[in-house]
Order: structure tokens, then sequence, then C-alpha cells
């Protein structure tokens, strides 16, 4: 499990990274192959970076698919809370619950639908336009990215369901300030996140 | 984080709990009971239904859809699920991640005490003091970071503290913070902007350069309440700046500002497209963090990359959802059922602009800006169209729609982390903001029947066809 998560944070900040990094390399690129200076001049000219802004998108939706299951797992996810965290515990535990479920439903629902997807388009021969790659590999994130978000789903459903602990993200985190207050607007009863059940249904 | 809303008690009412399935039911019992209802009550009654029941709302879109698709139509559900794969592979959609990255870089205590001194060296002396020299700071922050909340905590955890000391009352402080900080999402760069020009296919360009007029106006009337009241309450002001000290104090704050220049300056000048000016400004705000200001190590790198890749995927999780939603939308025509009643009933420019605010600040009451904006954008902007009205000057009074809903409650962000670091209660606050609130109602007014206001800047400059 320790694994799972820390191979999971590090796919998303890595993609993060590089796809900035790779889109200033295709900017800076550009230009300098228009800068008339001999010999460097022919070389940028012989690079081709067209595939970089496809190469971009895949990163991010990759990145995209995998960080939505980290974001279960750090509780990011936005939703309306102004009613159920005004309902008494037991009621509302029971809305939280439904709610972690349904995620779970639905994840699992397009996981599914992907994974038909991707074996459909693996028996053609569609690669992507500019890098060539074949799409069902393109699109593997999404059957794997929403069974993970599946799983996650369920272990913060099984963690709220024993302990009433549901993960806080913290949105407004500044380094360097320093009377350092642990602000935590996402704890603070938003109503843009259920609230925990201890101390009594709000913290 | 100390509570500061009280538990609710174990015999609270359960009767709310019921709101939710009676929601979703009431349309569908109907539907089979044979009564001639739209479609678009039953996709709404579900909508709102599950989103009631606190569940993300990226989620309570897709199962909306799902659940309409599997029940009621017989489009083939490859389909949908094919715009589920391919609804956020758009190149433009790709700078919401580098802008929270960029953002990210420069969200420190050290940028936000550069804009501080730069803001009171500015305007210190005048009536307000600090407070004035708040909302400058707040707005320059705040375009910088392009987080409203972490603005307020940024610039209220500094400012708040040494304004109670000098003798500000602790509501005047709350109250500017609070409101100022939301000034980050119509200075461009601005998130909530390229999520409406995502869902309405508007240029980026031009909505971030029609954003800068009514930005300043908005930090101009702000800090005129300041000013106003801080006369009428005799609050003390600083010592006036000498003209080096203001020179060392903006070159100091001229890395970050610099950040809104290349953004703007790149797009404006065609050097780069939106999402590269996101990338090269996330590029340059990781070189001035860790190089020029040294505020950052480069062992917080990959902690700064793993925050910006979790909020920039939620975000992007909800936008694929909301396309499936849209696309929803627009197979069954409710936008132009919607536009065809509006102007069968008659309904103008002016009662239809009325009616938008008044449903984006009730939805304002619930939601964040990015949801609403990708769930509202779809169905009024075809109506807009309609009635003739410019897209750019729609989706400003959109954003401006939303600065007004985070700070007032029960959703508005900046309150709580205002309450956060204030230790105000919600109530003492939303008292606190009033005047502040009624300024930015007056200025939402203002932007909203005077398109020029929004328009002229990019007209000018020819960002626009006509």
């Amino acid at each position: 499990m320790k694994f799972l998560d820390a191979l999971e944070e590090w796919i998303i900040a890595t993609l993060m990274g590089a796809a900035t990094l790779l889109i200033f390399i295709a900017v800076v690129h550009r230009y300098a192959a228009g800068l008339p200076i001999p010999v460097v001049q022919d070389w940028l000219l012989k690079i081709d970076l067209s595939w970089a802004q496809e190469l971009c998108i895949y990163m991010f939706v990759w990145m995209a698919k995998f960080g939505a299951a980290y974001g279960v797992r750090t509780g990011i996810h936005v939703g309306v809370d102004v009613m159920i965290n005004r309902l008494p515990p037991k009621t509302h535990k029971a809305y939280v619950l439904f709610g972690l479920l349904a995620g779970a439903l639905f994840t699992s629902i397009v996981g599914t639908l992907g994974a038909t997807f991707v074996w459909d388009i693996a028996h053609t021969d569609s690669v992507s336009p500019d890098l060539e790659v074949p799409k069902w590999i393109v699109y593997m994130c999404i059957p794997l990215g929403s069974y993970l978000m599946c799983f996650r789903f369920l272990q913060v459903a099984w963690a709220f369901w024993r302990t009433g602990e549901l993960p806080h993200h913290d949105v407004a985190h500044v380094e360097g300030i320093e009377d350092a207050q642990d602000i935590n607007p996402y704890a603070l009863d938003d109503n843009l996140h259920p609230a925990p059940l201890s101390e009594g249904g709000r913290k | 984080m100390s509570t500061l809303v009280p538990p609710v008690p174990a015999d609270a009412p359960r009767w709310p709990g019921l709101i939710p399935p009676v929601l979703i039911a009431i349309p569908v019992l109907l539907k089979f009971a044979g009564v001639p209802i739209a479609n678009a009550w039953i996709i709404f009654a579900l909508l709102f239904g599950l989103m009631l029941t606190g569940m993300p709302i990226s989620i309570s879109l897709g199962l909306t859809v799902l659940t309409y698709l599997f029940t009621m139509t017989s489009v083939p559900i490859e389909s949908v699920a094919l715009k589920l794969f391919t609804g956020i592979e758009k190149f433009e959609i790709m700078a919401i991640p580098f802008f929270i990255l960029a953002g990210n870089f420069l969200t420190h205590g050290g940028v936000a005490r550069r804009m501080i001194n730069f803001a009171s060296s500015m305007v210190g002396h005048w009536h307000g003091g600090l407070g004035l020299a708040g909302v400058m700071a707040c707005a320059l922050f705040a375009a910088v970071s392009g987080s409203s909340p972490a603005t307020v905590v940024a610039i209220g955890s500094i400012i708040l503290p040494a304004m109670v000391k000098q003798g500000f009352p602790a509501r005047f402080g709350a109250g500017v913070i609070t409101t100022s900080g939301a000034l980050g999402i119509l200075i461009p760069p601005s998130i909530v902007m390229v999520m409406y020009a995502v869902a309405t296919n508007t240029s980026v360009g031009a909505l971030f350069i029609a954003g800068v007029i009514p930005g300043l106006m908005l930090a101009t009337m702000l800090g005129l309440t300041t000013w106003w009241r801080a006369r009428k309450f005799n609050y003390p002001r600083q010592p006036r700046a000498s003209w080096l000290e203001r020179w060392r104090t903006f070159r100091a704050s001229a890395w970050g500002l610099l950040l809104v220049i290349v953004v703007i300056g790149g797009i404006y000048t065609g050097i780069f497209t939106p999402t590269e000016a996101a990338a090269m400004s996330a590029v340059y705000a990781f070189f001035v963090a860790v190089f020029v200001y040294k505020d950052m190590s480069l062992a917080k790198v990959p902690r700064v990359l793993l925050d910006s890749a979790n909020m920039s995927a939620m975000l992007l999780y909800i936008i694929t959802n909301a396309v499936m939603f849209s696309y929803l939308m627009t197979s069954e025509q409710i936008p132009q059922e919607l536009a065809a009643w509006m102007l069968d009933k008659g309904l103008g420019v002016v009662a239809f602009l009325l009616f938008v605010n008044i449903v984006l600040l009730l939805a304002g009451n619930v939601m964040e800006p990015s949801s609403i904006v990708l769930i509202m954008a779809p169905i009024l902007f075809p109506v807009a169209m309609k009635l003739g009205i410019d897209p750019v000057h729609f989706g400003i009074m959109m954003v401006v729609n939303m600065e007004v809903g985070m700070c007032h409650p029960p959703v508005g962000l900046n309150l709580y982390v205002a309450s956060g670091i204030t230790k105000m209660g919600i109530t003492e606050l939303t008292i606190a903001v009033w005047p502040w609130l009624l300024t930015m109602l007056a200025f939402l007014v203002i932007v909203t029947y005077w398109p020029a206001l929004s328009l002229w800047l990019p007209r000018t400059l020819g960002m626009m066809g006509s």
C-alpha cells in the first residue's frame, strides 16, 4: 500500500514537472532556431519538436486521471455540503457514505467503459497524429486511473465507516508565514467538503 | 484549527435529509404518471438532488449524465464514453495546471511581505493607511498567486496583526482583506477565465486583457470604500515614504509582478499562446522563487509539484465531467429551449442579465467558482449569444459574480479562511465585510450594464474580431 501511494505521488509530480519543462523547451527552441547563429541554428532546425504539444496533452491527461485518484485520498474534491453538514450525526454519516460509494460506483462504470474502449481500439491500428504511438496505450490511463480512483473511494469510505474521519485538504497553506497558524479551510466547514464525524459531527 | 462553528446537536432536525430523494423523485414520478414535463426538469432535479448529498460535484455531474442516458434515451453509451476520454484533450485547457503551478511557486509569505511593503510605501500615507495598502497588496498578490483563499491567508496573516497593533478595529481589517482577496480571479492570469474560455470557446487572451480595467476599477472602488470609512472614523495613517523607499520596495516586488507582464505581454504580442505563456510563467516563477527570492529551497520543489498536480487534477476532473454534461445539454437542446422561452416572453438583454446575475449569485451560495462556470456557462452562453451579448463581456460579468460569491456565507471560501486567521466567527465577519460587499455588488451592476468597461481595452488593442 505504501508503495502504491508513493508511486501515485511520484507519477503525478513527475508528469507535472516534465510537461512544464517540455513546453518550456519547445518554446525556447522555436525562438532559438530563428537566431542566425551558424552551426547551432542548423543543429536546432534539425530537431523537430512539433510533437511537444500532443505529448503535453497526454501527460496532463494521465496526470489528471491519477491525480483525481490521489485527490480522493487527500480529500480535495469539492462538493455541495451545505445541507449535509447541518444534519444530525447519523444522517450525516449515511450521506457521506452514500457520496463516497456513489463515487466508487461512477468510477467503476467509467473504468469498465474505458477498459472496453481500450480493448476495442487495441484491435485497430489507430495511432496518435504526431507521436504515432498506438492510441490504446494513450487511453490506458482511463481504466487504470478510474479503477485506482474507485479503490481510493472504497478505501476512504472504509476508513470513514470505522473512524468517522475524512481526509482533509489544506487549500490555503502558505509557506513562509512566521506566526504559523494551522489554517485549514477545508477542515473549517466551508460547506464545499463533508465535515468529519469526530467531535459531534463537526470539527 | 480551533472550532468556530458550533457542532450540530444529535437532535438537530433530520427532515432536510429527505430533500435530495424527494427532489429526484418528484419529476420522475410525474413523468411516469404521464404528465408531460420537459426532460430538462428531470436532468436538473437529478443533478441538484445528487449534488445536495454532498458527493463531489464532478461525480454528481457524471452520474447525472450516465443515469439519464441509460434510462431515458437511446444515445449510444460509447459516444458518451468517448467524450469522457477526449473531453480534456485540448491544449488550451492545459493552461490551468501551468497557472496553478506558477501561482504555487510564488504563494509564499516572503512574496506577500514584499508586496505589502511596496503597497504601504505607495498608499500607506493616505486615509486608511495599512488598510488601503492591504487592498493594493491583495490585488498584486492575488494576480500572481491566482488563489483567493491563499491571498487572504498570506496577506491577512501579515497585515492584520499589524493593523490591530496600530489601533484599527479587527473588523475593519478583516472586511478589507476578505473582499480584496477575491480580486485574483478578475485580474489576469485567472484560472476561472480559462475555464470560461474552455466552456464557451472564447479567446483566453481577449478575456485576460478585458479583465485588466474592471480589475483595476474594482480594486480602486474597494480602496475608496476603505479610504472613506477610514477618514470617517479617523483611523491611523502611515508616515509618507520617500521616493527612494518606494523604488527600493518596488524593486523587491517587481520580480513577482513581472509574472503578470510575462503572461499578458506574451499573449498580447503573440509571442506565446496562452498555454505556452502559462508554462513560461511556471518556469519563471520557479526561477524567481528558488534563485532570486530564495524563499524556496530546491528540496521543496517536488512538494509544490505534487500539490499543484493535486489541485489541477481535481479541476480537470470537473472539466471532464462538465464536458459530458454540456454534451447532454446540447443533445437535449436545453439552451435552445431556454432561449426560445426567453424570447417568447419578450425578455430582453436587460432582464436576461438580471436573471443571470441572480442565478449566479444563488449558485455562489453553494458552489465554488470553477464548478459554477463549468456548469452554468454552457447553459447560459447560447442564450446570451442569441440576445447579441458579447462573449467576452458575458465572461467578465460571470467572473465578477464569482468574486461576490467568495465573500458571503454559506460557502464563501474567503470568509472561512479569514475567520481562521482573525479568530472571528462567520456571523461577525459577515457583518464586517458588508461595506465592501455592497461596493462589489454596485460594481457588479456597473460591469453588467456597461459592456464598454470590459470591451474597450481588448477592442482597442485589436484582440477581438469586431
